[in-house]
């Protein structure tokens, strides 16, 4: 059967052509998604290129499904509905709850009959049966193309990510906007952005306030457990690893709720729409197990942001420096054992699990009492910053005077005004 | 075998003496027409598959009859439209006992079986007359029915796109691939959406009608393959194909054009415009056999003007004819179903001998439906008999992404003095 070629292009456009920044031509954002889509499908990620070049018997198949996607897409663009018309086929074959797979498939069936006149260009009567999830998935794909035609540009981290110490193996960022989760390794030589995964987020949104607000919250948060999966309902998928919502901040701000996971998908649906949850971050399941597989509980921070600033680490170091000074003057204050000094520090409304300032106080003459005026060391400094309303910066490190061997891991809550930065949180880990 | 493989062969470097011969050929293949011929209207068979597209028997069986006779086929045909299913399966097998691969009879046997209700039977029949004979779109096509009425549509599709693959210009199974695309895309979007399908047999939702060839059509090039070429032919001729639907000459020719076939197609024996062909303009007015040039010397000239006819009291006519087959094109591609219906005749046999009125629903949904509609015509020939014509064309569909190209041959009557269509093959 022969498909003209004015078809084909018309497919393009409606596959591809939705997501056009007004004033850039199709032809472009073909050669982009080539460039950014080839030879590897999802060439920032070496770990998978390595997968699939190898045939490993614990390969994970983590985004396979979506650059196999994303490779129809490319062919659609390219003019070539045959080959991804077979490549669809297969697609929904390997994954048939892969909606969005199935949706494109039956659009490059469809396009062989008739023309198309939008992506997901279903019957009348579907169209008007299910027109939520058709939105939905047509925003998925446009999301999902987002994220890879806008790649973060090389080298660069998300802007939270200040310092990471090497007791964080790994590090993940989530940026609402474009519905995609990152996954990062931690090395010495600093962050690499290792895969990133499309993501679903709460149903009305970001920002969780309130409990059942629907929301996912926005915030710098921690991996607090690994959930087992056979005690978890289908709904949740593969697994399920909670988040440390709400962290100080969002405690000192009164939010509530709770239970916000970062979990797999249900049987029946391979993703869900960019917008689904209670607040939770959910991914598909293979993207999950990976995530389960490779990252650490309690070390590997999360950011939840609306949308991701990626700034080049040298950027990160010039924004610690500043900050460090304080980091290091409260330190200095408490090697010299001036408890005034030492509280000057501290904002009125300090709090340390339930303790106010003044019951603070004592604990930090217990400290002082052990220091002895002994200089005390930062160890494993991670300096993570979080802005908003307010600025934000969680500090982790461990404390350690002179001549001891241990000391004690801390969390500090630091608040900027003005050039100030002051205490608002201090607890040990 | 017969002698029209070497008839062509020899035509293609010959002259007049060799269309001399097929003309005397004509008889042999004429009365396997006359017998065959009321096979292909299986009325009572066709009203179990309403929706049915027909093709219809052609010439040239006897190439893969493998020593099975007219008679045969007769029978079993006349038991088939008879509605004596069973009795049509035992005659059948009664010859294929001794003609194991009689592709015709085993063709038949997979219709009676399918139309027993045994899907299954019939599907591994079509599927080993496939295998036999790769070359023959027909059982791909039946194939693709049968797998379709399972709701194999995945399996339906791609025996299609095999009967595709050996006949590009199938347009039967460029129809029926066009509505599994269809049905597999509603399949996949109701994945995609997650509905539920409406709870409905594959067999009787709309989507999954699909024609049931149920003759085996068998262009000449097409036998040339199965066939040791038999000389250095170069390119297939039109040989005698345009001879059956005109043939005023002999007395079994007349079978061909009045009528007593049903459905469409029936003539169809050219061959196929996988390479393009020149439309047959031979042969058509009744004068008796005298040399004519070879189908080469008329060719691939695009034929915007009618074809000169024998006689100048036809001239009119035959403007006419034309004029109205015009206008049913443009009818069609406007999708004015008013004008597109009335070009049909009172006495126009629906294919497949499906009644008027579900005929012109079918129509209906496949014009109305469509949201654009080009039909274009090229190398059309007219002869005028009477108050008979009979126009060839090519005719080229375009709707959607969708692209036919075909032969077509309509039958015309003029009554009222208005030519209007008696009958309709396809795949000419």
């Amino acid at each position: 059967m022969r498909t003209p070629l004015r078809c084909a292009r018309l497919l393009a456009v409606l596959l591809l052509g939705l997501q056009l920044v007004p004033g850039v031509a199709l032809t472009s954002n073909v050669n982009i998604h080539k460039a950014s889509l080839s030879p590897a499908p999802l060439s920032t990620n070496p770990q998978r290129a390595a997968y699939n070049n190898t045939a490993s018997n614990t390969r994970d198949s983590d985004g396979v499904a979506e650059a196999q996607l994303i490779e129809i897409y490319r062919l659609i663009g390219r003019g070539e509905p045959t080959e991804a018309l077979q490549k669809a086929e297969k697609l929904v074959q390997l994954v048939p709850n892969f909606q969005l797979a199935q949706l494109v498939y039956g659009d490059l069936l469809a396009s062989r009959v008739r023309t198309l006149k939008a992506m997901g260009d279903v019957p009348e009567d579907m169209a008007h049966t299910a027109s939520t999830t058709l939105q939905e998935l047509r925003e998925e794909s446009q999301r999902r193309i987002k994220a890879l035609r806008e790649r973060p540009p090389a080298g660069t981290i998300p802007s939270q990510f200040l310092e990471l110490s090497q007791k964080s193996k790994h590090a993940i960022a989530v940026d609402a906007s474009r519905s995609r989760l990152y996954l990062f390794e931690n090395t010495p030589m600093g962050l690499n952005l290792v895969s990133d995964y499309y993501i679903s987020v709460g149903k009305a949104g970001t920002s969780k306030t309130s409990e059942g607000d629907q929301r996912t919250p926005l915030g710098v948060y921690y991996i607090t457990s690994n959930l087992d999966r056979k005690s978890l309902k289908d709904f949740y998928g593969s697994g399920a690893m909670p988040l440390s919502y709400p962290n100080i901040l969002d405690a000192k701000r009164g939010k509530t709720g709770g239970g916000i996971w970062l979990h797999g998908t249900p049987s029946a649906q391979f993703s869900r729409p960019p917008l689904a949850t209670d607040g939770c971050v959910v991914m598909a399941n293979p993207d999950l197990e990976h995530i389960i597989k490779t990252v650490e509980v309690r070390s590997t921070p999360v950011v939840i942001a609306p949308q991701l600033d990626w700034i080049a680490p040298a950027k990160a170091r010039a924004q610690v420096a500043p900050f460090e000074s304080s980091l290091h003057a409260w330190r200095n204050a408490k090697t010299q054992g001036d408890l005034n000094q030492i509280l000057s520090f501290y904002t009125p409304d300090f709090s340390s699990n339930g303790k106010t300032l003044s019951q603070w106080t004592d604990t930090l003459k217990s400290e002082l009492s052990k220091v002895q005026g002994r200089t005390i060391q930062l160890k494993d400094v991670s300096y993570l910053r979080w802005t908003d309303s307010s600025d934000t910066m969680v500090v982790t490190f461990g404390e350690v005077p002179d001549g001891t061997r241990t000391g004690w891991t801390k969390r500090q809550y630091w608040t900027r005004t003005g050039n100030q930065w002051k205490i608002f949180f201090e607890g040990p880990l | 075998m017969p002698s029209a493989i070497d008839d062509k062969g020899r035509m293609t470097h010959a002259n007049s003496p060799v269309f001399l011969l097929i003309r005397k050929a004509l008889p042999i293949r004429l009365v396997l027409l006359t017998r065959l011929a009321p096979l292909a209207r299986l009325a009572p068979l066709a009203r179990l598959a309403p929706l049915a597209r027909l093709v219809l028997l052609a010439l040239g069986l006897q190439m893969l009859s493998f020593g099975a006779q007219a008679d045969d086929y007769s029978e079993v045909g006349q038991l088939m439209r008879g509605g004596k299913l069973p009795e049509a399966l035992a005659r059948a097998e009664q010859t294929l006992a001794t003609h194991p691969k009689d592709a015709t009879l085993r063709f038949y046997k997979g219709v009676i079986l399918r139309d027993m209700g045994k899907t299954s039977d019939a599907i591994s029949v079509f599927s080993r007359l496939s295998e036999d004979f790769p070359e023959l779109p027909e059982p791909y096509n039946n194939l693709a029915v049968l797998y379709a009425s399972q709701g194999q549509f995945d399996r339906a599709r791609s025996a299609l796109e095999q009967a595709m693959r050996t006949n590009p210009s199938y347009s039967v199974a460029h129809e029926n691939l066009g509505d599994i695309y269809a049905k597999l895309s509603t399949q996949a979007y109701n994945k995609a959406l997650q509905i539920e399908p409406v709870a409905s047999t594959p067999a009787t939702s709309p989507a999954a009608k699909l024609a049931l060839i149920r003759d085996l059509y068998l262009p000449a090039n097409r036998v040339q393959k199965i066939q040791p070429p038999a000389a250095p032919s170069s390119a297939p001729v039109p040989a005698p194909a345009q001879v059956a639907t005109t043939a005023k000459p002999t007395p079994a020719s007349t079978v061909a054009s009045t009528g007593t076939r049903a459905a469409s197609g029936t003539v169809a024996n050219t061959p196929r415009p996988a390479a393009p062909v020149p439309a047959p303009t031979v042969a058509i007015a009744p004068k008796p056999p005298t040399p004519t040039p070879p189908p080469q010397a008329a060719p691939s000239k695009p034929a915007p003007q009618p074809t000169p006819v024998s006689s100048s009291a036809n001239a009119s006519d035959a403007r006419e004819a034309e004029a109205a087959v015009r206008n049913w094109a443009t009818a069609w591609s406007a999708r004015d179903m008013k004008a597109y219906l009335s070009a049909y005749g009172r006495d126009f046999v629906p294919p497949g001998g499906a009644s008027r009125s579900s005929w012109e629903d079918e129509r209906h949904k496949r014009i109305a439906g469509k949201a654009n509609i080009s039909v274009r015509l090229s190398d059309i020939s007219v002869s005028v008999n009477g108050a008979k014509a009979v126009v060839k064309f090519r005719q080229d569909y375009k709707s959607g992404g969708l692209v036919a190209s075909s032969r077509k041959l309509l039958e015309l009557s003029k009554a009222n003095g208005r030519w209007q269509i008696s009958r309709e093959s396809i795949g000419n």
